[in-house]
């Protein structure tokens, strides 16, 4: 037990390191972005951050100009992570979404090598219809990585019927103060059109982003919403 | 919030629960020998006015007359509590600045109950330039204004100007609402409407930021388990076009309710032994839960689309045509 929860504190720190390293490189600071840079490929750990991180771990490159193009390294720690932590038959919509939005990164993000990138998994999406807007919004919120321009257009389609939905879960999630929830909503209303003006998204992406972003993940989210869609300040 | 069907047999239930709770525990309204002098008015005038102010509604719009009767029963020991009005004077004499007895006295004036000494002293009060110094909550300035109408009086401002400097006339940030503001905005609207009475006041610009954002108030405060508030923006709720019925809001906000029918103001605490201490821990949010249950039976497209004929017949104020519409 103790060890499973110092390997999970050790996780944790990883991912917070490697989330930082993202929102840095949305934000133009820092060298080339490189995930090989700020994952080491020798760390146990790294496919694991990477499986967390899901397609945000490759989000720079989404980016003209900002990075070189994925290297060899990269492809490697990303094969690895793929090979490693498949969703299995009875995965949550959030682990196969997940898995489906690095799989799709990966086509869009980084060079073809020898070896193609695996076909992108079927993923249900009756919940998009069916779920009650809390558990809706708190469900998006955890494929936050998929809002990346171009990824899930077939997600964004269907969540555009919920817009109003998604942000009654904004309002919800910054009135209880979980910030990660509300950073995630955020951002992928900040992708979708037709937000209702008095939401008051941009102001909301700032207030989240004080309030909240001494967690990386949640400061990358609003980084993420303001580099790609334009909202927030 | 959008799809469910009124539930009468539940509202019915959950106001004819309330009102039998609230005439078990009448004494508890009754006011002291010092209500005029040295008592805490936040225990005796308020809980008596509010009783005033929700059960008049109740009697003159619910569809079911025992109920109305029920009402009607509590509204009547209420002006008899303030000697048919004459508590009045004798309050604003001790506090003529203070703006709560004519609060208060404006309930029983719109229902045609009124005091000859009162009419004579409120508009040598209420017409002093410092009656219309600004005060800090422009909410209860509303109040004011909504009591200066009922009796008849000048308006000392312009309502529109007030309301459009509110939480809910300048529609905030719907995240940004803590619990003080969403007092605020129930009370806005209650205003607005006088109380349900006139549901048209709220503008579709208004209703379009309720109906986007009562889900999640309603959601944050159904988890705080704070029932006074669920109620009060359930009624909120019924004063939108098409009035939208959350029929599991209902359903927690009728299981929050005890079977002797009181209503507590929070979930968590733990319900007081002594009947005096039960009476201030649930008389407000058993209060609004009748008066949210009716105004949910009364909806335009509510249980029963009725009228509120009966309000509109009372006291010469604006009717409400379009709910008396099939």
């Amino acid at each position: 037990m103790a060890e499973q929860t110092q390997g999970a504190v050790a996780l944790s720190a990883v991912i917070a390191d490697a989330a930082t390293g993202v929102a840095l490189a949305l934000q133009g600071g820092g060298d080339p972005y490189a995930l090989s840079r700020i994952l080491r490929q020798d760390d146990p750990l790294a496919p694991a951050a990477v499986r967390v991180l899901g397609a945000d771990a490759l989000a720079p490159y989404a980016l003209e100009h900002r990075a070189a193009p994925g290297g060899a390294d990269d492809e490697a720690v990303v094969r690895q992570t793929l090979a490693a932590y498949p969703p299995g038959a009875d995965a949550s919509a959030v682990s196969a979404w997940s898995y489906r939005g690095l799989v799709e990164a990966s086509h869009a993000y980084l060079p073809v090598g020898d070896q193609p990138w695996p076909r992108p998994p079927k993923a249900g999406s009756d919940w998009i219809g069916t779920d009650p807007w809390p558990k809706l919004a708190h469900r998006v919120s955890q494929l936050a990585a998929l809002a990346l321009p171009g990824l899930a257009a077939d997600l964004a389609d269907q969540l555009a019927a919920r817009t109003d939905d998604l942000a009654r879960g904004f309002v919800r999630a910054v009135r209880r103060r979980d910030w990660l929830q509300a950073a995630g909503v955020g951002r992928w209303l900040a992708r979708l059109p037709d937000v209702p003006p008095t939401l008051g998204l941009d102001a909301g992406l700032a207030f989240v982003r004080q309030m909240g972003g001494a967690d990386p993940r949640v400061a990358l989210h609003v980084v993420a919403a303001r580099r790609f869609h334009g909202r927030g300040w | 919030m959008t799809g469910g069907r009124a539930d009468p047999g539940l509202l019915d239930r959950m106001v004819g629960n309330s009102l039998g709770w609230l005439e078990e525990m009448r004494e508890f309204f009754r006011l002291p020998p010092n209500a005029t002098t040295d008592a805490d008015p936040n225990l005796t005038l308020k809980p008596i006015g509010e009783l005033a102010q929700l059960t008049q509604l109740i009697a003159a719009s619910h569809p079911r007359a025992g109920l109305r009767a029920a009402a009607d029963r509590l509204f009547a020991f209420a002006w008899r509590e303030t000697r048919e009005g004459e508590l009045f004077a004798e309050l604003i004499r001790g506090e003529p600045h203070a703006t709560y007895p004519v609060e208060i006295y404006g309930v029983f004036a719109q229902s045609g109950l009124r005091h000859p000494a009162v009419e004579e002293l409120v508009p040598a009060t209420t017409g002093l330039r410092g009656w219309r110094v600004a005060r800090e909550d422009r909410t209860r300035t509303l109040s004011v204004l909504n009591a200066e109408r009922r009796i008849g009086l000048a308006q000392h401002t312009d309502f529109d100007a007030e309301f459009a400097l509110t939480g809910l006339g300048l529609m905030p940030e719907p995240w940004a609402l803590d619990r003080r503001a969403a007092y605020g905005v129930t009370h806005d609207v209650f205003h607005l409407t006088d109380w349900g009475r006139d549901r048209r006041r709220l503008s579709p610009e208004l209703a379009g930021y309720l109906r986007l954002w009562l889900p999640s108030w309603l959601e944050n405060w159904l988890e705080e388990q704070l029932w006074d508030l669920v109620g009060e923006l359930l009624a909120v709720a019924a004063c939108l076009p098409e009035a939208p019925y959350d029929p599991a809001a209902w359903q927690r906000l009728a299981g929050a309710q005890a079977a002797d029918g009181s209503v507590p103001e929070t979930g968590a605490a733990p319900r007081p032994a002594d009947r005096a201490e039960a009476f201030l821990a649930c008389y407000h949010s058993t209060l609004v839960t009748a008066f949210a249950g009716t105004l949910a039976r009364t909806a335009p497209d509510g249980a029963e689309a009725g009228p509120l004929a009966g309000v509109a017949a009372g006291a010469g104020r604006t009717p409400c045509e379009s709910e008396a519409a099939p």
